[in-house]
């Protein structure tokens, strides 16, 4: 069937099967492999996406239910430069990354919370990622990007206040 | 010392980019044209005899391009080390639930799928051995495998034994004023790299060679067994490391068959095969950490000497020995902890038995004896009526101080400054007695309870006696006055092509910006045994401190030559050579000339660690050539009412020596705390009657964001003199204190030991596990569906 979305802002239509993932569908019928796979069963957070904006294991999701919606994948994060954006950054500066299997997800789960909440708390921040495993990191230096990404926004969401009021 | 630069600086991963992107290709993300896939028939029964198989039916499916058994390898697919007791494919027999018996490569996964099923397999099952102990009977089923040391004499199911002798300690223990004789255990862990395996083989259009991508620690060990098994020279065979997501000592052994089983289907195919691996069959087939059994006594005076002690230990391989024999040994070596003692005796034996198989994981037997001595510990100082922060302080190996071996120690030991810091980081004294005086109080009205607990270790830098230990770097200045190097060790997420840079960055004065580590690979870079142990810092870290010593010692030529005065006349500004006219000349202007002179700008560097013997038979000698030093603080709240614990703090102080890369310490610190939160508390792989009963994250709990705190990290940097800028290593001793410390914490909440390693809920709640029927259920599903 074809299926047809918005995929990192861009419109997207593809011919597939109705009974694969969307995990599957982005890695082997798009080929964007940013998306991993970890567990299959919706348990490690890897194939996180973001689905109209809402973070969701991608593994879960049938690619059929993301027709007419809008998709974004770690492919879709990215800076005005097409670099890594603030958040992305703060990962490298922060040593929140080292074997990196998880971080695409890990970033999406990151932006997901920060979208809605630009004044998390730490624990905030970990009950927000607790979907997405990590074996390397312990996840305490991805929790420092995400809270210095949030305080950085807030003063930029202040600035524009400034700006604009 | 002069001013450091780069080493010790705030740094940030040379490698991070790519991944924050998600544009970092792994092992399963590549996609060649005409790639086909593959994967394997795996036995169901944990101990059969191959009847019969056949699987010329499944290349009669259309789609599929080739299929393989053992036979299609040189001597049967045979490999392995220290014993060479796997196969590519199984041969004759299947000894585990999972092991691989034939692969198939197919164009598409319908083909796949028919072809696996269309091979002509019959078992006929054998009777297993699922208990170590029971294994090692005479009358135990035997699994069928040859001893270590003896190949040719049979001995049971006994893989090997070690021993460390030193003194007698039976006459001591049996006079001693106190005396502990407890039995601890732990359990199977899986190392859950949330990467799982995958591997690419693509043969060459020549067809006389095959190049692999592959995701094992050490690709040298990869191309020795790929050219052993497909018949190839070293010239014929190229192993590539993409970036590799997570290992922590978990991807050798099953990748070089991984390798083996691609490499073989693509050379017949004439097409790239690649396999990958759902995370049930990843579970199933692969090694996990040892589990042990371990019976410690100790003979103490009552003011809190320790006098002598006795360690057995009984250490389950499973049905191959993988590196068991030396998980064990280091297990064997370290099992007295890091204490000073008249006498030690520790004897330690493994049993094959028909549970999966087990070989490295991060602190190599070290986590596993460290559990349990350092209960031991906490179980003497609650008998002694000693604080266990006294206790240790009192017996703990100090500068010049003998271990247990015999070993005289030299001026690195910093085990009291670990001790020490943790103790004042996490406010001990305090906490000990408050929570101790509150918990004495209460006793069915309080059912939240606070503890604390302390755990320490030493932890041998690199191999050991476990082989050669050596690494080799290489490094040249290209065209566009970059730099880039090679080193035979492999960063599978620790960071070392960050350390690595930093060194080089430091040696020679140059921004870290213009070095590049070059992707492992054999064809560029030189073997230097596995990248196991802990041993990218020293052993690699040296390495590259020598090769760029050899190339900025050309460029110091090239300088004075374009001067025209002597090399001692040459001074460095950062990137800027200054002659004797104090004129500046940049990097490239040096690099330039040295090219018009016919300077090769190329350099490579071996280390050699310092040397050490070890007597097999006679369990005396220097192990290891130092000896990392850590402790640790844990804080729990323990729910009594329903078991749950919460960490609710850590605080670790290692012996790093100088610290090269600020962040990555820190993570290696934050990542193997975390990983042993979850042996202390959660992580169990079970087996019954050979069947695994988790076989995904659903029911195989490891640690999430919400079940760590934020954890306090320190580094004791007492110079260390055989490392690059005094460096030590880092990696495996940060998990070897974690789950002693845990349990201790939930011992001084609770006041109830619990012995076996997890302490999970129905272990705290009620003291021991609620039974539960095992069942092949999982295991079933899980092949079936791989």
């Amino acid at each position: 069937m074809k299926i047809e979305f918005t995929l990192n802002g861009h419109p997207a239509s593809v011919e597939a099967p109705a009974d694969i993932s969307l995990l599957h569908l982005l890695r082997d019928y798009i080929g964007l492999t940013g998306t991993k796979e970890g567990c299959g069963v919706g348990e490690c957070g890897a194939c996180s996406v973001l689905l109209d904006g809402q973070l969701v294991n991608s593994c879960l999701i049938l690619a059929p239910q993301a027709g007419g919606r809008e998709v974004v994948t770690i492919e879709g994060i990215r800076g005005a430069d097409g670099g890594p954006n603030d958040l992305q950054q703060n990962f490298i500066d922060h040593g929140a990354v080292q074997c990196g299997y998880c971080i695409p997800g890990m970033v999406l789960a990151g932006e997901a919370l920060l979208a809605k909440n630009l004044t998390p708390s730490r624990s905030d921040i970990r009950e927000a990622i607790a979907g997405n495993l990590c074996r390397c990191t312990g996840y305490q230096q991805i929790v420092d990007a995400i809270e210095i990404t949030a305080i950085d926004r807030r003063g930029e969401a202040r600035k524009t206040e400034v700006t604009h009021g | 010392m002069a001013e450091l630069k780069y080493v010790g600086k705030p740094a940030r991963r040379v490698d991070a980019l790519e991944k924050v992107l998600g544009t970092a290709k792994y092992a399963a993300d590549y996609r060649l044209p005409g790639m086909l896939r593959a994967r394997c028939l795996r036995s169901d029964l944990p101990h059969a005899r191959i009847v019969r198989l056949d699987v010329t039916p499944a290349l009669q499916v259309p789609g599929v391009k080739a299929a393989i058994t053992g036979e299609d390898f040189v001597n049967h697919g045979n490999f392995g080390y220290p014993v060479q007791d796997m196969y590519m494919l199984a041969h004759e027999h299947v000894r585990y639930v999972g092991e691989a018996i034939a692969a198939v490569a197919a164009e598409t996964e319908e083909a796949l799928e028919a072809g696996l099923n269309a091979i002509i397999c019959e078992l006929e099952p054998l009777p297993g051995v699922f208990d170590p102990e029971e294994a090692l009977k005479p009358d135990a089923p035997l699994v069928g495998q040859q001893p270590w040391d003896s190949p040719t004499e049979p001995r049971g199911n006994l893989l090997v034994k070690h021993i460390v002798r030193n003194g007698d300690p039976d006459p001591i223990l049996a006079q001693s004023e106190v005396l502990l004789d407890e039995h601890y255990s732990t359990a199977h862990q899986e190392h859950a790299y949330i990467e799982t395996e995958a591997a690419l083989a693509v043969p060459w259009p020549d067809g006389n060679g095959v190049t692999v991508y592959s995701p094992s620690q050490s690709p040298f060990n990869d191309r020795g067994n790929l050219c052993r098994v497909l018949g190839l020279g070293v010239e014929n065979v190229r192993v590539i490391q993409p970036p590799v997501g997570g290992a922590f000592g978990g991807k050798d052994d099953q990748i070089y068959q991984t390798t083996g089983q691609v490499a073989k289907l693509a050379l017949l195919a004439g097409r790239p095969v690649q396999m990958t691996f759902s995370r049930e069959e990843s579970m199933i087939f692969s090694y996990k950490r040892n589990p042990m059994r371990v019976h410690i006594r100790i003979g103490a005076d009552r003011s809190g000497k320790l006098r002598a002690s006795k360690v057995n230990l009984v250490v389950d391989s499973g049905a191959y020995s993988a590196i068991t024999p030396f998980v064990a040994w280091r297990g064997n070596i370290h099992a007295m902890g890091a204490y000073r003692y008249d006498a030690c005796h520790v004897d330690t034996h493994v049993a094959y038995t028909n549970n999966g198989y087990t070989g490295a994981f991060r602190g190599f037997g070290n986590t596993e004896t460290t559990a349990c001595i350092e209960q031991a510990m906490d179980d003497l100082a609650t008998r002694l009526d000693i604080d266990p922060i006294e206790l240790r302080l009192m017996n703990c190996l100090r500068p010049g101080d003998e271990t247990a071996h015999g070993q005289p120690l030299g001026d690195d030991v910093a085990l009291v400054e670990c001790l020490e810091r943790v103790r004042r980081v996490s406010d001990w004294d305090r906490k000990r007695r408050e929570y101790g005086a509150a918990n004495q109080k209460s006793s069915v009205g309080a059912p939240v309870r606070r503890g604390i607990g302390v755990a320490c270790c030493f932890h041998g830098i690199s191999l050991g006696a476990e082989g050669a230990d050596f690494a080799v770097s290489t490094m040249q200045v290209n065209d566009d006055h970059s730099i880039t190097f090679t080193s035979g060790l492999t960063d599978y997420g620790p960071g070392s092509r960050t350390v690595f840079t930093l060194i080089a960055a430091e040696v020679l004065g140059l921004k870290p910006e213009r070095f590049h580590m070059h992707r492992p690979d054999t064809d560029t870079a030189i073997a230097s045994g596995p990248t196991v142990a802990s041993r990218a810092t020293v052993m690699g870290g040296n390495a590259m401190r020598i090769t760029a010593e050899r190339l900025n010692s050309l460029l110091h030529h090239a300088a004075a030559d374009l001067f025209g005065c002597s090399l001692v006349q040459v001074l460095r500004d950062g990137e800027l050579f200054i002659g004797p006219q104090e004129e500046p000349v940049s990097f490239e202007d040096v690099v330039n000339h040295a090219r018009e002179m016919g300077l090769m700008l190329s350099a490579h560097g071996r280390w050699d660690a310092p040397s050490i013997h070890w007597s097999m038979e006679d369990g005396t000698g220097k192990p290891y050539f130092a000896y990392h030093y850590g402790a640790q603080v844990a804080e729990v709240t323990v729910d009594t009412g329903t078991g749950k614990v919460d960490v609710t703090g850590i605080w670790a102080a290692h012996n790093t020596g100088t610290v090269i890369f600020p962040q990555g310490i820190l993570g290696q610190i934050y990542g193997g705390i975390t990983q042993g939160l979850g042996y202390a508390l959660m992580e169990r792989v079970d087996f019954d009657q050979g069947y695994l009963q988790a076989t995904n994250f659903d029911e195989y709990l490891i640690p999430t964001a919400v079940d760590v705190p934020d954890i306090d990290g320190h580094c004791v940097e007492k110079y260390f003199s055989p490392g690059p800028f005094g460096a030590k290593n880092i990696a495996e001793p940060a998990m070897v204190p974690t789950a002693p410390a845990i349990v201790n914490a939930i011992f001084h909440a609770t006041g109830r030991r619990i012995p076996d390693l997890p302490a999970n809920l129905e272990r705290v709640l009620i003291g021991h596990d609620l039974r539960q029927q095992g069942s092949d259920r999982a295991c079933k599903l899980g092949l079936k569906h791989a």
